[in-house]
């Protein structure tokens, strides 16, 4: 009993800290729900984060937007003068739009060609490895959960940390070359060889972030009832057949998840990459977002409105991935309920 | 042909023991029950027999050929999961037709036993939807007809009926005596419901932690159950037991006397009881009787469940349970103190190790 009547004080007393906050908050709080009303109470809550997202998100979309009508290389918007579309007229200007080198912006359409290319090939290698990653680690595996943690672990290193990992290994003193040494064969400048360096970014792109999409396949995976292997077991169906009619229909919505997800990181590719190479060597591995950095605040010949152009025209692309997504989520959504 | 011949079959994971030691003939067309609580292994004997868990050891033949090592696929059985296992994403039509499709068969033969199947079970209605949009029944019956059309050796069922409410499990369950009768085929049903096992089962396989309690007929079982468990397993509501002893023996006759010093009557013609034997009398529900005869019970009525038909008296004998169901309705009060009689009632007599005394 004493033990009890213990712990009820002690909890009152921990509580009451809590109960005069509380008592605080109602007084304002009465007042406020007098003037706006039950239901605009609702306004009221969602407005701390309403503002937040105004001033982060939509503040800062706005003001892209007014940029990239403005020229100069001025970054106060109050020094820079009115251009209207010329930004995104000088981004179209080409005299052969199948070469880039033809466009008066040539950097930008190879940062473009680039970026295609990366994410075709990341997405599709990326899905292919991830789906095959997690019907491994779907199996029973000996110490299963620590190969799943070793698989998950690049996906908590820090973009930078990934590019410096894999500099020091690509580097001409690199860690490969070391070991390729040890195999009697000649050191190669991985990093400066054109091919090399945008196969090397799609490689480590996919090690870093491949955690996450294998995660969320597993898991696709795991919520497969066993039931339906062992129905088709007892059909007799074969290994090739199950994955096809079974485990690859089942797994769609995930899937579908997984390469809109990729597909919007592999447009906004930068960090790592920028630590790795540079963009170099020349421009094999300069992605839209470097050239949107560059442009806008690295380079000598800094144009803020162009940046602002390209990455409004980038941000356009995303929505309509993210529309997709949407789309999606929401077909995927209405199956579920059926 | 569906002769299924289990040979002193073990099946362990790790270091527990499942199975032990399994021996049982399945004839041709015989409707089997495996029954007993959760945990007893008749799960995993029944997929130990479909070939989807290997057996640690013994032998499983059928129609006299060794299957130990072939494939579940190659069995020649067919299987009805407990979740139907249908594949969501497929309509009625694709889920028959998956598992003929596997080997090769003719378009116009899979189409009709399609046909055969769904008329057989009354789903042609439903043949292009989803399992989603179908209700447990209908989905219980699809996976029945999975089974079907592979035209099976035997009939594997897992629990079958448990996803369905009350009543629509009393249908099915007709409804599947119904089935066996039409296609003759060897049936094994696991459940845990000794009512599906009562009604629907040939014979009666009760398992107890990985053991064969007692293999036999419905009524068998519940008449001269081998041992305490089975009897306790067997009807309901449970079998009564009360501790007794051998008070005295003679032709054709011994005497048992209970805890509370009752003296009761029974007909024994073996050698395998002296007297001062320590005792478990076992009394059906249904056999007391209220009756204030010459030797009946006195006993405390402690809870009356009035069914109508039937009134359900939960009583208390000198610290020692007794349930009794007697006929009608009773004006009976908890807290009230009665006669029970067990007169003519037949009484199962289990030795000290739970087994049935010879000759009881």
């Amino acid at each position: 009993m004493s033990t009890t009547s213990l712990t009820d004080r002690l909890g009152s007393l921990l509580m009451a800290p809590v109960h005069l906050l509380m008592r605080i908050i109602d007084i304002p709080l009465r007042a406020v729900q007098k003037a706006a009303g039950i239901g605009g109470m609702a306004a009221v809550f969602l407005a701390p984060n309403m503002l937040i997202f105004g001033i982060f998100v939509l503040l800062p979309l706005v003001i892209n937007f007014v940029y990239s009508m403005t020229g100069g290389t001025a970054f106060f918007i109050s020094e820079r003068n009115f251009v209207g579309a010329e930004q995104y007229q000088r981004l179209f200007t080409c005299t052969n739009y199948l070469d880039p080198m033809s466009c008066q912006e040539d950097a930008f359409w190879t940062a473009v060609g680039n970026t295609f290319w990366f994410v075709v090939l990341q997405v599709t290698l990326m899905i292919g490895v991830s789906l095959i990653t997690a019907l491994i680690l779907n199996r029973d595996l000996a110490a299963r959960s620590f190969w799943r943690a070793v698989f998950f672990f690049p996906v908590l290193l820090s973009p930078v940390v990934v590019g410096l990992i894999w500099k020091w290994i690509l580097q001409r003193q690199g860690l490969l070359n070391f070991g390729l040494y040890q195999f009697g064969i000649e050191p190669y400048t991985w990093l400066t060889d054109r091919n090399w360096t945008f196969i090397a970014t799609i490689g480590v792109s996919i090690w870093a972030h491949m955690g996450l999409y294998t995660l969320i396949l597993l898991a696709g995976l795991q919520a497969i009832p066993k039931d339906l292997y062992e129905a088709a077991e007892m059909d007799g169906t074969k290994p090739e057949r199950v994955f096809r009619r079974i485990t690859l229909p089942l797994l769609a919505p995930n899937l579908l998840v997984v390469v809109v997800l990729a597909l919007i990181k592999a447009v906004q590719i930068f960090d790592e990459v920028y630590v790795l190479t540079g963009g170099g060597p020349g421009t094999s591995t300069l992605y839209l977002t470097q050239y949107i950095y560059e442009t806008g605040f690295a380079s000598t010949l800094r144009n803020p409105g162009l940046a602002a152009a390209a990455s409004i025209l980038m941000g356009l692309v995303l929505v309509v991935l993210t529309l997709i997504q949407l789309g999606v989520g929401q077909r995927s959504e209405k199956k579920g309920k059926r | 042909m569906g002769e299924i011949t289990l040979t002193k079959i073990k099946k362990s994971f790790g270091a527990v023991d499942v199975l032990k030691d399994i021996d049982l003939d399945i004839k041709d067309g015989e409707f089997i029950v495996f029954v007993g609580p959760s945990g007893c292994g008749k799960s995993t004997l029944l997929r130990t027999i479909a070939g989807l868990e290997k057996v640690t050891g013994g032998e499983i033949e059928i129609d006299g050929k060794r299957v130990n090592e072939v494939s579940a696929a190659d069995r020649g059985l067919a299987m009805v999961f407990q979740s139907y296992a249908l594949y969501p994403h497929m309509s009625v039509r694709q889920n028959l037709a998956f598992g003929l499709e596997n080997s090769n068969m003719p378009k116009a033969e899979v189409a009709e036993r399609i046909t055969e199947a769904a008329r057989m079970l009354e789903i042609e209605a439903y043949l292009e939807r989803r399992p989603g949009q179908l209700s447990g029944g209908q989905r219980q019956r699809v996976a029945i007809g999975r089974a079907i059309v592979r035209r099976p050796t035997a009939f594997l069922l897992d629990e079958p009926l448990s996803n369905l409410d009350a009543e629509l499990r009393v249908s099915t369950r007709a409804e599947l005596a119904a089935l066996h009768a039409r296609l003759g085929s060897t049936m094994i049903y696991v459940t845990h419901d000794q009512v599906e096992a009562m009604t629907l089962a040939h014979r009666i396989v009760v398992m107890r932690a990985g053991k064969i309690e007692q293999v036999g007929t419905p009524l068998d079982l519940y008449n001269t159950p081998a041992n305490r468990f089975v009897a306790g397993f067997i009807g309901a509501p449970h079998m009564n037991f009360l501790a007794g002893e051998v008070a005295e023996l003679e032709t054709g006759t011994a005497t048992l006397t209970t805890a509370g010093g009752h003296r009761l009557l029974v007909p024994f013609s073996g050698h395998s009881l002296s007297v001062g034997d320590k005792l478990t009398i076992g009394i059906r529900p249904q056999h007391i009787t209220l009756a204030n005869d010459p030797g009946s019970l006195k006993v405390k009525v402690r809870l009356v469940e009035a069914l109508g038909s039937e009134t359900v008296i939960h009583a208390d004998l000198n610290g020692e349970k007794l349930l009794a169901v007697v006929p009608g309705q009773k004006l009976i009060s908890p807290g009230e103190e009665a006669h029970l009689s067990v007169a003519g009632a037949p009484l199962h007599l289990f030795d000290r190790n739970g087994l049935r005394v010879k000759g009881s």
